[in-house]
């Protein structure tokens, strides 16, 4: 791989000028407090309607089912609520060093049967996390799904992307014993960046008669992005703010349910293409300049497994993301130079369902960032995360979960995951410990 | 030694007959526009996790009871998951668009009536209950 650009006399250096950005010097503590009120009012609210929704919803459960000319209608949705504490550099955005409960997020869902064999789905979605995307209401998905049969359906319109284990489930956390899914392969505040498309997929199932079941699915469309969301932070922190971002995604997930019972393997890939424009702000460059950002390219490789097994399960998944950014920068006499975002993450998990109400779990969670910025910085070129979590089901449909997070490293400022600038100022620490408590409800 | 063959063998009678208790605990029914006598357990997995609507080129919809010995024992020997993984499992299909969660009943009448009534509907029920107006489908 070609080394990323690192820096020169006759070309902008990009760490001096994220240095020097405005956003820097901003007051956090000051700013992040007065966000933590501002969230606290809207989360009071929020999770008022949530609560007071969820628990009309659970005390009828057949309330959420009803008809429309005749066709069935179902409604779900779910609020949760976390907090989060650190030692250690402020993590998501949060102001966790003073303990933070800007950690929220909500689903309205609406889903109906057109005939038998075509669907109708929608989803809205809203979260906050830290200084990450406000409350702000997104189209989660919303497409037409028509079945032919077993072994062929197509599904169009916004779809979420089938990567992973864990990939299009990746915010309904009470689907899972963690609080926080593995963030070096789901890093919470990049989750926009592959969570769905704008086009089509086509699915199945094949049977293998002796050795298994298949399940496939190939997709294309346009990409998503979130301009609240960590990408947009983070390039706004190194003084090179995006003003507009566009690309596509093809790709294709594999899931095979093997002939041994309980145990599925699967495989996943994805070629993306993104143009991005953007304008420097930091001092670095010339405040203004404008710049264009292409892809070249980047594509992201999956292999994952599952294996459950009476009260345990246990998982693991590999990716490997070849991510380049080609920028063009409009000044005379600055060449092109390359942003290399690229990385390799897993993740080894297992958990035990020690009674009806209660599981328990551990999981490793690794990145390892290929091209840090600053090699000699031995802690910017990988995030190590050891986990335990518990969780307790207090009813069907209310969960509460708390978790430990041992981290080791911070990751590169140009593949950010969780640490960002903005709300550490003073640099890093190379070591984070993490409680987090959350709660979630569901209907 | 003697012993050992002993404890296995009493272990291996008690496993054997706690399955053949689960099967005959547990009858499954379907409406009468399935127009088959019997269904794989296969088949009958795939349909009561959504990922097969056809069973003899006919539409079909999985119905549950909500709780009790009959739905334990139903899960464990033809769907392989707990009733909370398979709750979670229907809410992942829900919040990714991929699937609806199915009807479920208090009692067994409730889903023998509901199944009598609705095309395509298959259910389960305590082996001792009055299927009348349904199909009793032998699993193979």
């Amino acid at each position: 791989m070609a080394t990323p650009y690192s820096g020169g006399d006759d070309v902008p250096n990009l760490a001096v000028a994220a240095r020097k950005c405005p956003n820097h010097r901003r007051a956090p503590e000051e700013a992040s407090n007065f966000d933590e009120r501002d969230h606290m009012k809207r989360f009071h609210r929020c999770m008022s309607i949530a609560v007071l929704a969820t628990l009309a919803f659970a005390s009828a459960s057949s309330a959420q089912d009803f008809t429309v000319f005749n066709r069935p209608v179902q409604v779900h949705g779910f609020a949760s609520q976390g907090f989060a504490y650190t030692n250690h550099n402020n993590f998501l955005t949060m102001n966790t060093t003073n303990g933070s409960p800007a950690f929220t997020d909500g689903v309205l869902n609406v889903s109906t049967s057109i005939t038998d064999k075509f669907r109708l789905s929608a989803q809205g979605y809203t979260r906050k996390v830290g200084q990450l995307d406000d409350f702000r209401p997104e189209l989660d998905f919303a497409f037409g799904d028509y079945r032919f049969t077993t072994w062929l359906g197509v599904r169009a319109g916004r779809v979420k992307t089938a990567i992973g284990l864990y990939n299009d489930t990746q915010d309904a956390e009470f689907l899972y014993t963690w609080a926080l899914l593995p963030q070096g392969v789901y890093p919470l505040d990049l989750r926009n960046a592959m969570i769905a498309h704008d086009g089509v997929d086509v699915y199945g199932r094949i049977s293998l008669r002796q050795i298994g079941k298949l399940n496939y699915t190939a997709y294309a469309g346009k990409r998503t992005f979130d301009d609240r969301g960590g990408y947009y932070t983070f390039a706004s922190d190194l003084g090179m703010p995006i003003t507009a971002e566009s690309g596509r995604a093809v790709g294709w997930d594999l899931r095979w349910s093997t002939p041994l019972k309980g145990l599925t393997l699967g495989s996943s890939w994805t070629d993306l293409t993104q143009d991005r424009k953007g304008v420097f702000t930091a001092a670095g460059f010339v405040p203004g300049a404008p710049y264009t950002g292409l892809s070249s390219p980047q594509r992201t490789a999956v292999g994952y497994g599952d294996f459950q097994r009476g009260r345990w399960d246990f998982s693991g998944e590999y990716r490997a993301s070849d991510y380049w950014l080609n920028i063009l920068v409009d000044l005379p006499g600055v060449p092109p130079f390359p942003w290399n975002g690229s990385n390799e993450c897993w993740f080894l998990a297992s958990t035990y369902q020690a009674s009806k109400r209660i599981s328990v779990g551990i999981y490793h969670s690794n990145l390892h960032v290929d091209a840090p910025w600053n090699p000699a910085d031995t802690a910017s070129n990988h995030i190590y995360d050891e986990v335990g979590a518990f969780r307790y089901d207090i009813n069907r449909f209310w969960t509460a979960k708390a978790e430990g997070h041992l981290m080791d490293g911070y990751g590169d400022i140009f593949s950010t995951q969780g640490f960002y600038q903005r709300s550490n100022p003073d640099g890093f620490k190379p070591k984070t410990n993490m409680l987090v408590l959350r709660t979630s409800v569901t209907f | 030694m003697k012993l050992t063959v002993q404890f296995v063998a009493t272990a291996a009678v008690l496993v054997l007959a706690s399955r053949g208790a689960h099967g005959a605990d547990v009858k499954v029914i379907a409406n009468p526009s399935v127009a088959m006598k019997a269904v794989s357990a296969d088949d009958l997995k795939d349909i009561f996790l959504e990922n097969k609507d056809l069973l003899g080129g006919a539409h079909v919809e999985p119905v549950l009871l909500k709780n009790g010995a009959a739905h334990e024992a139903f899960l464990s020997e033809y769907v392989g998951k707990s009733d909370a993984g398979l709750r979670a499992y229907y809410r992942s299909l829900i919040f990714t668009g991929k699937g609806a969660i199915p009807k479920d009943f208090g009692s067994d009448a409730e889903v023998v009536a509901y199944v009598a009534k609705t095309r395509g509907a298959i259910g389960y029920v305590r082996s001792t209950t009055d299927t009348a107006g349904v199909n009793v489908l032998a699993v193979k």
